[in-house]
């Protein structure tokens, strides 16, 4: 485990200010940078800060390369969702989205290019943006969150195209179905909703929690986290980890995973979630646990699989949560160090 | 026979054989007169060589003359006995000739050994006279050496030099005609004039002692005017007290401090100064004064005279005392540790007084042998306190100056020299005597203008006002704000003990009206049982929990719910926040690592801190902390997501004004309070 070292040096407030806020650091995001050398996370506290994963793998990788290239404040609240197109990252938190330019991004004093703010219903509380999800055949950009609603955004003019209603609760995940092209949203609600975007109308609910296979009424019936690959869905949250064939609506599989899950993605032939609990889970398609390998936060929020074809050296799994810590996979079978803020 | 008729003849010829001989000599002295035969004479006419052919040849004829006489005889005869006597009588005339021969080689002899003695002799006497000059010689030079070497005392005065000696000594003295020429003369000048100077001289220091001791006569006398003055002046000093008080001036006060002060050693004197200099300046409130015993101050520097005398009493003593014990090595180890913790008898006592009438009273020590400063300190209140049970340590003296300066815990000596003196001793570390001795922290050492680097480790460190001037502000400014925040934990300890979290009311709009958890228990526990706990690893892992911090544990409850609060109180409160570690047992036990929102609570109270400081100098952070963990407990069994399955109604209705429940891909529940709407939202 790489965790910091009891310090000798005496604590002045200044120190023990930063120590509590470390401790008390939560990573929501992540994103790969177009190049695939750089990680972005984003925390809590808004900020955003950019790794570099080319550094931290090579052979000469010191303590130094573990830290952040650099750090800066992107929002006021935190920062719960970020994506990256080939050019921009773009990071959405209380209610705003903000973009940045990768090739500016390393230098101090970086700027937004530009942020945008969907039009929400409400105006006494500012609704948080939990997914965002790009669409490259529109080149959009959809954002899902507090205010229920699916809002996409075109990414040259920047205006608000559409408007999808129909969760009754926030909104946790969205998930793209590259076919049809289809959009999927999982909720408070304990809904998994499929939208068309050409017609722009819900075609598809599916309510997890009553079905009584997957759900589990103690930890209520939340859609934490969803995945689909054309035919199929897994989605995981307060009900069970579930595989979904989404033509007929039924659960085919149900994973044994007791914690609920906040982040799942198909690799390969492979499903890999994680969530409450330490370790990273890889499940066979047929419902079999291969391999549960633990990382260094006590619970996490994010995966993330640096496929990039820009940079086959740092072909990593990388993942986040409740801690100032990320922690990179290498090989899936293993943690290899833990980047840290 | 025929041999001794012709010695007969020969009286002269001296044989061994004695008596017979010397008769014959006495015979030979008359015949002397007429005819004598001297074969003495005759030895030295004949030749010896051809004696010796004689002496041959006569042997020949011998054998011949015997060979015959055998032959005759053993032919037999009538006329061999003729030839027989005939041959008879030749051999007879040849030993005869034998004889002779023989006589003549004994004279022959004879002479020669005493010639060769009568030579020997007189190579005797000639040796013998060699040595005996050789001696003489070798004495002479001897003494010729010794003549030589010899110094006389003259030379070893160091007369003075030639030119100076003509140019000084008067005429009559150095007779420079006849020196110049002869040294020996020259000599017995200057030793003249040497002379003359040294009586000179011995006339000048009699004239000179007893003019010193004129001179001594008048000191005495000035002394004894001037001793005499000093009681007067005294009586006048006296006779003016009542005028200084009713003037406010106390010079004579402030002059005897300056006295004792003089006494001090160099740290002490340092700090005391510039703590009268910046009471003075500054700060009204601070007042100095030294206490101790001056006379032991002036005992340590007594003169060596007087040591050496008390040694030889000493040793007298010792040598009564040898035949009992010896103390044993124990105790002489420690009383060598007492000599080497020994304090200067002078102290310099600092008193602060705050606002509230309580004051910091502190005594500043010197050790002398470790060259560092120690303090004790106590703090006395305007009123009794009375001591709630949790609160024992925060004004005890060990530990209320505890950390002034992050990571100044005072246990440890400061000066790197002093663990080499520690090693001699057997001492481990300062720790097992500050109680004893006070506190050796930094910035006392700093205070008494002595500073010890670290990179350079100096041999003498010397004390350096412009040090201690330049802390003596923050210090004293740290020193108040630590005793009033103590006083004030204090009192809100009292509270806390009887349930009551005394929230002032300029702090009350940080928090709802209605608050339902109540805090049920705040008691101290000792640091391990605080790295025991199963959820408080993150803060030691981080390093917040060092053995100088001061650990709490609070328990607040709510109907089934009881929430467990362990605190970190780090001696530099309030600018360094009390940290919290939260356990909740509910349904389950729910701790940062298994609920994000326990992990929300905790950030809401140790990284929110400052919202919560209050008014400064914000000593309600501790309390305002612990209120609003209630608020939190019951915003979180209020938010709890009814569980659909579970029959019954929840345990706790809501009553909270929340705008929305879950938030967030954590699904946060509303912890930030809103005045003055009373609403809860998310951060």
């Amino acid at each position: 485990m790489e965790r910091a070292v009891p310090h000798a040096i005496p604590l002045g407030q200044m120190e023990v200010f930063q120590a509590l806020q470390r401790l008390h650091m939560t990573i929501f995001s992540q994103s790969v940078s177009p190049c695939g050398k750089f990680l972005a996370a984003g925390n809590n506290y808004g900020q955003i800060a950019i790794f570099s994963l080319s550094a931290a793998l090579s052979s000469e990788a010191k303590e130094e390369s573990k830290k952040p290239v650099v750090t800066f404040q992107a929002h006021d609240g935190p920062v719960y969702s970020m994506v990256s197109t080939d050019r921009h990252l773009l990071s959405a938190g209380d209610g705003e989205v903000k973009a940045w330019l990768w090739a500016e991004i390393l230098k101090k004093g970086c700027k937004e290019l530009w942020r945008r703010q969907p039009p929400y219903r409400t105006s006494l509380e500012v609704p948080e943006i939990n997914a965002l999800l790009l669409v490259p055949k529109e080149n959009s950009l959809i954002l899902a969150g507090g205010d229920c609603q699916l809002h996409t955004m075109d990414l040259e003019t920047g205006a608000f195209t559409r408007a999808l209603r129909g969760h009754t609760d926030y909104i946790h995940c969205l998930a793209l179905r590259e076919r049809s092209p289809e959009v999927l949203s999982g909720g408070e609600d304990g809904a998994v909703r499929l939208w068309d975007l050409r017609t722009a109308k819900e075609v598809q609910t599916i309510e997890v929690y009553k079905h009584e296979e997957c759900s589990r009424p103690h930890n209520g019936r939340w859609i934490g986290c969803l995945a689909t690959d054309s035919d199929w869905m897994v989605c995981g949250g307060g009900p069970a980890l579930t595989l979904w064939h989404l033509r007929s609506s039924t659960p085919t599989t149900i994973f044994p995973m007791r914690a609920p899950q906040k982040h799942v993605t198909f690799y390969q032939d492979l499903i890999l979630s994680a969530g409450q609990g330490r370790c990273v889970n890889q499940w066979q398609l047929s419902g079999e646990l291969k391999a549960q390998v633990p990382g260094s936060s006590p619970g996490l929020l994010s995966l993330s699989l640096n496929q990039q074809p820009a940079a086959p050296e740092c072909k990593v799994l990388t993942a986040a949560g409740n801690s100032c810590r990320v922690d990179v996979f290498t090989n899936l079978g293993y943690r290899a160090f833990s980047l840290s803020f | 026979m025929s041999s001794e008729s012709s010695k007969k003849r020969k009286p002269k010829v001296i044989r061994s054989d004695g008596a017979p001989a010397e008769g014959k000599r006495n015979r030979s002295d008359t015949e002397q007169e007429g005819k004598y035969y001297s074969e003495e004479a005759e030895v030295d006419l004949r030749d010896p060589g051809r004696d010796y052919e004689l002496y041959k040849y006569t042997c020949q004829e011998l054998q011949r003359l015997m060979a015959e006489i055998q032959d005759l005889k053993s032919r037999g005869g009538k006329d061999v006995a003729v030839e027989i006597e005939d041959r008879r009588i030749q051999s007879c005339v040849h030993f005869m000739t034998l004889k002779k021969l023989n006589r003549l080689a004994h004279i022959r002899l004879k002479k020669g050994r005493d010639q060769t003695h009568e030579a020997k002799q007189k190579v005797d006497a000639y040796h013998l006279q060699l040595q005996n000059l050789l001696y003489e010689v070798m004495h002479l030079q001897k003494e010729i050496t010794k003549c030589l070497e010899f110094k006389s005392k003259h030379e070893e005065i160091d007369l003075v030099s030639l030119e100076e000696f003509y140019k000084e000594a008067p005429p009559d003295i150095s007779k420079a005609e006849v020196t110049m020429g002869d040294p020996h003369q020259q000599t017995l000048a200057r030793l003249d004039w040497e002379l003359e100077q040294r009586k000179r001289l011995a006339e000048k220091y009699r004239e000179c002692l007893s003019n010193k001791e004129k001179i001594l006569k008048e000191i005495e006398v000035k002394k004894e005017y001037l001793s005499s003055l000093q009681p007067r002046l005294n009586s006048i000093m006296q006779a003016s007290l009542p005028v200084q008080e009713y003037l406010f001036m106390p010079f004579d006060q402030a002059h005897k401090q300056y006295e004792t002060a003089r006494h001090l050693p160099p740290p002490l004197y340092v700090l005391f100064v510039q703590a009268t200099a910046y009471g003075q300046a500054c700060d009204k409130t601070l007042s100095v004064a030294i206490e101790g015993s001056v006379d032991e101050a002036k005992a340590l520097f007594k003169p060596p005279e007087d040591s050496q005398d008390d040694e030889s009493d000493s040793d007298a003593e010792e040598e009564q005392t040898t035949k009992r014990r010896r103390p044993t090595l124990g105790v002489q180890l420690d009383d060598k540790r007492k000599e080497m913790l020994k304090r200067h008898p002078l102290s310099v006592m600092l008193d602060l007084k705050c606002k509230d009438d309580s004051v910091l009273h502190l005594t500043f020590y010197y050790l002398m042998n470790l060259n560092i400063m120690t303090v004790k300190a106590k703090v006395t209140t305007a009123t009794e306190l009375i001591t709630p049970i949790s609160a024992g340590d925060l004004l005890s003296p060990d530990s209320v100056l505890s950390c002034l300066y992050p990571g100044d815990h005072g246990k440890k000596t400061p000066n790197p020299a002093n663990q080499y003196q520690f090693d001699k001793v057997g001492i481990l570390t300062l720790r097992d005597y500050v109680l004893d001795l006070g506190h050796p922290y930094l910035w006392v050492q700093k205070l008494g203008g002595l500073h010890f680097p670290k990179e350079q480790p100096q041999h003498t460190v010397i004390a350096d006002h412009s040090l201690s001037a330049s802390h003596m502000e923050t210090t004293m400014k740290l020193l108040k704000t630590r005793v009033q925040s103590r006083l004030a934990l204090h009192k809100q300890f009292a509270s806390l003990e009887h349930g009551i979290v005394p929230v002032t009311s300029d702090c009350q709009y940080l928090f709802p009206a209605k608050v339902v958890s109540r805090l049920v228990k705040w008691v101290t526990i000792a640091h391990e049982d605080y790295m025991e706990l199963h959820f408080t690893k993150d803060i030691v892992e981080a390093g917040l929990a060092e053995d100088t911090n001061l650990y709490y544990m609070a328990l607040v409850e709510r109907g089934t719910a009881k929430l467990q609060a362990a605190v970190v109180l780090n001696p530099g409160y309030s600018s360094i926040p009390p940290v919290f570690q939260l356990c909740l047992n509910w349904k389950g036990e729910k701790t940062n690592s298994n609920d994000d929102n326990i992990r929300a609570m905790e950030s809401e109270v140790n990284v929110c801190y400052k919202e919560l400081c209050g008014p400064r100098p914000s000593h309600q952070l501790l309390t305002n902390q612990l209120q609003r963990l209630c608020v939190l407990l019951d915003v979180y069994l209020e938010t709890d997501s009814h569980d659909d399955s579970v029959e019954g109604p929840k345990e706790f209705p809501q009553e909270k004004m929340c705008l929305r429940l879950f938030r967030g891909p954590s699904r946060m529940k509303p912890f930030k309070y809103n005045h003055p709407q009373g609403f809860f939202s998310h951060r």
